[in-house]
This record gives C-alpha cells, structure tokens and sequence, in this order.
C-alpha cells in the first residue's frame, strides 16, 4: 500500500471549504515554484526509487502537463486561491505523484469551447480523447492526451478528477463518479514498485 | 543546363543548427516556449532564408513537454519546410513529438 497522507491533505484541500488550508510544503503558487519542484521531484525519484533515468523524465513531463494546465486555465480566474498543491511520497511500495487545484475545472473550461458537454464525466473523456482546446482560437490542447499515453506506455496508474467524475487510465480507461466533489482538478500518479 | 542549375540550387542550400539544450534541459510550459520561440525569432532564425535546412538538436535535453514543444518545434515547422530532428532518443522527445503529430499537425 502506498502512503495516503500527501493524498488526503490534497483531497481536503480541494475539496474543503477552506481555501487557506494547505500545507506550505505542497503549496506553488506559481509556475516558477512549481517549475523548481519539477528538477525536486526528479531528483528524488532518481534517488530514492529504482526507475530508469527515462522513465523519471516522462513522469517529470506529464507531472508538468497536469500542473501548467492548472495555470494555464485558471490564470486571472481562479474563484478562490490561485496556484496548486503539488506533493509527493516515495516510499518501499512505490511513489505516488499527487496534483491538485481550486480552479475552474474541465467541465467549466471546456463547455467555453463545446457548450453541449452536459456533465463531469464526459468533460472528463473530452479532455482526454478529443482534438480540443479550451483556450480556443488558441489551438492548443494536447497535454492530457500526451499524459494518457504516457501512463498506457509506462504500465502505471493515473487517477484524474474533477468535479463529480473519476477517470482511472492505466492500460484502460475508466470513467465514473468520484468519491468526493472536486472544486478543480486533482490528479494522482502512482508508480507501484513491483511495475517497474 | 539542369544538371547544373540543381546543382548550383544544392550548394546554394545552406544549413542552421538550433540546439534545443541552449534553452534548458527541462523544457515544460508553454510561455517558457513562448519565450524562447521569441528569443530564437530576434536572434537566431531572423533574416535565414526560409528555404534553409534547419536542423533541431535535442542532444542534452532531459524533459521535453508537448506545450513547450508546440510553442516552438510545431511553429518553426510551420515557417521552415526543411528541418532535419536530430538527437531524437530521449523518451520525452520522443513522446512529445508522436503527440505533436497526432495532435497538432506536426509533419516532421
């Protein structure tokens, strides 16, 4: 089993009331700090797990495709507090990779672009299957999509929610409803040490 | 008269090498590329004729993302229709630009 502690203080977070309760340790509060933690992350999966130099790098990549996706549509809009949580935990069981935000979520941003998205869970499979951007006419959009071939390529687990909607992708991709109502987006990448 | 007009045509084709480590070794959000697709636009790729082989190194890249990428490789691709990847093995590069491609009409 891997530590649920970083997991649950991301939970109350983004799903709590208060905006001010997160730890300073996992908080960035913009991109250069969260950047900076990116070359941490690295470092410590380099030195603490058994991953091969490749591998870290990817989890690095998407690591950052999930988190600057939270600046990049939340930026000038976030209802409460700006920035992400961003922590993890290594242990002998494996490395959990947690994000999380009080943003806008997928469903809000997308329905700018594709009004008709009519729930969580199928904003959920848009953002991660279609060609779209929630920025349009900016044409942009492919973060997530790099990000579920990456978890597919590498055997791991990546838990993404937002709002009521749960997506489990490892070499499937599952849909339903999530335990807790996420105000943004919170997503868990989890590297289990008999998978590598 | 041909022959001679495509071979003058080829050492006319001259070559510019942009190493893509020169902006970083983690390369990751998109107005991190923004940045250095601007940098490289003043004072790299200015004034090069368009026709030029332009060859993009990833040698000593470490974490290549597809929003930094999209910000740079997609748009030069878009303005030089000779490029040349080289130094492509990193997992990230390699990654990064199958997404491109598939995601936002990358036709290196």
């Amino acid at each position: 089993m891997l530590d649920d502690n970083v997991k649950n203080l991301a939970v109350e977070w983004c799903a709590g009331d208060d905006p001010n309760n997160i730890p300073k340790d996992y908080y960035c509060a913009d991109r250069g700090e969260f950047g900076a933690r990116i070359d941490n992350l690295s470092a410590d999966l380099k030195s603490d797990t058994k991953m091969e130099e490749g591998d870290v790098y990817m989890i690095a990549a998407m690591a950052g495709e999930i988190g600057n996706n939270s600046f990049d549509h939340n930026i000038g809009n976030w209802p409460d507090a700006p920035g992400i949580f961003f922590g993890w935990s290594i242990d002998n069981n494996g490395a959990r990779i947690v994000m999380a935000d009080r943003g806008q979520g997928i469903m809000k941003t997308l329905r700018k672009v594709k009004p008709e998205i009519s729930n969580h869970q199928e904003a959920l499979k848009v953002a991660f299957f279609e060609k779209i951007s929630g920025r349009a006419p900016e044409n942009r959009g492919n973060g997530l999509k790099f990000v579920r071939e990456g978890i597919k390529q590498m055997k791991i687990h990546l838990v993404f929610v937002s709002g009521d909607a749960r997506a489990e992708i490892n070499q499937e991709f599952k849909i339903g409803a999530a335990n807790e109502n996420i105000r943004g987006c919170l997503a868990i990448i989890e590297i289990k040490r008999d998978e590598n | 008269m041909k022959i001679f007009a495509a071979v003058w045509q080829l050492l006319k084709l001259k070559e510019m090498k942009i190493e893509i480590k020169k902006f970083g070794e983690m390369l990751i959000s998109r107005p991190a590329g923004r940045e250095a697709y601007l940098a490289l636009s003043a004072y790299l790729t200015k004034g090069v004729d368009r026709q030029e082989l332009l060859e993009i190194d990833f040698d000593g890249v470490k974490v290549l993302a597809p929003s930094w990428a999209d910000e740079v490789i997609t748009k030069l691709a878009q303005e030089f229709p000779n490029i040349k990847l080289l130094n492509t093995q990193n997992s990230t590069v390699q990654a990064t630009l199958k997404t491109l491609r598939e995601y936002s009409d990358l036709k290196i």
